[in-house]
């Protein structure tokens, strides 16, 4: 989007925590647009009061730091004003917006997003963005989450007017996927999602474009796959025999012992397989 | 806080369902399947960068908080990637770790 209105796109990025805090909370980057595809080094958005743009949540039964990491802000018109505002997601779940006042300023005062008389929260990591999916003249909120899948919220306001939030749909079930596959297993889409919601196809339906954080497994040299499975599945079953043990109200000293078996477990588990990180991006083409 | 005017139904699903959808594909960068340096967690977006009438594709990724950019060709088919740079280096947002 062109967040200060000179006809130039800009970029807009969150960020896990931002550098010389006196605590973790993510500082909204931005990449001045010069047009062309140029664009100027990443800078801190900052509010009117000429201070880091920075979630202040709201201590409501959440955790107030949660609220204020791994910030992804989206640029809208949330109040139908004319002005950008900033919508931003982050770690809790929850959204929070900060009202534009034109020319890429934005007020330092950041509020709760609301359903009724509730907090929104969409799943982890929330992933704002907005398009009018049900094509009935409104911006909707479309959000991927740590859980996986694409959540739409719908906009009971109509067109000109403030966003108010109503019910909500899977538009993507993440049980239709799962983030760790072994290398011979066909691909399918991970967990950590973040959305963009296009016609990509060109034939007048939204599609959503979903990026994704998995995992890839494959054997370690010198052993089969077929032993790197049976090793991961007889560690799994003592890992999961032990966390059964945590139900029958253990002592502290117990609980402690149990959980450092845990992570010997975990570590054990590596033995059996390599593990190769990434992120895809995968379109879901609406038929 | 400013609440908004009036009280809507809460989290009440729209339908039962997930919307249909072909089956997913993978989007490729030339002729391999994107994938982001570890530990991943692309975030995609789209827009004409280069100004040719053709969207490109950009994502996001954890590692170095650097964004790759795909030049689009067209019918939803880009090219390899490469990072996008600013000022002759390549673009690395902070505090993204």
């Amino acid at each position: 989007m062109d967040l200060n209105g000179d006809g130039h796109v800009d970029l807009l990025s969150g960020s896990y925590s931002g550098e010389g805090l006196d605590e973790m909370a993510g500082l909204f980057q931005v990449l001045w647009g010069e047009g062309g595809g140029i664009f100027k080094k990443p800078q801190v958005l900052k509010g009117t009061d000429n201070e880091n743009l920075i979630i202040k949540p709201v201590v409501s039964g959440t955790t107030p730091q949660r609220e204020r990491i791994c910030t992804r802000p989206t640029a809208v018109d949330f109040d139908a004003d004319g002005d950008l505002d900033l919508v931003v997601g982050n770690f809790e779940g929850s959204y929070y917006l900060f009202r534009g006042e034109g020319e890429g300023k934005f007020s330092p005062e950041s509020e709760k997003i609301m359903r009724g008389d509730k907090p929104l929260i969409t799943g982890q990591h929330s992933d704002p963005f907005f398009v009018d999916w049900d094509q009935d003249g409104d911006l909707d909120l479309v959000s991927g989450s740590v859980q996986g899948g694409v959540v739409m919220v719908e906009n009971l306001s109509g067109e000109g007017k403030e966003i108010v939030f109503g019910g909500s749909q899977p538009l993507v079930n993440f049980p239709f996927g799962k983030a760790e596959r072994w290398s011979d297993e066909a691909p399918s889409p991970g967990d950590s999602t973040r959305v963009w919601v296009e016609d990509l196809n060109e034939d007048g339906k939204l599609d959503v474009v979903m990026g994704d954080r998995s995992v890839v497994l494959s054997a370690p040299e010198g052993m089969s796959r077929q032993e790197a499975k049976e090793g991961v599945r007889k560690v799994e079953a003592e890992f999961n025999e032990l966390r059964k043990t945590l139900l029958t109200q253990p002592s502290l000293d117990e609980v402690k012992a149990i959980q450092e078996k845990l992570v010997q477990m975990g570590d054990k588990r590596r033995e059996f397989m390599n593990e190769k990180r990434t992120g895809s991006v995968w379109v879901y083409l609406q038929k | 806080m400013k609440k908004f005017p009036y009280v809507v139904a809460a989290l009440v699903p729209l339908s039962s369902g997930a919307v249909d959808f072909e089956k997913p594909y993978q989007l490729k960068g030339g002729e391999a399947v994107i994938e982001l340096e570890s530990p991943g967690y692309a975030a995609p977006a789209l827009y004409d960068l280069d100004g040719d009438g053709v969207k490109d594709l950009l994502v996001g990724q954890f590692m170095e908080g650097k964004v790759m950019v795909y030049k689009g060709k067209g019918e939803g088919k880009f090219a390899e990637g490469k990072p996008l740079e600013a000022g002759g280096e390549v673009v690395k947002i902070p505090g993204v770790w």
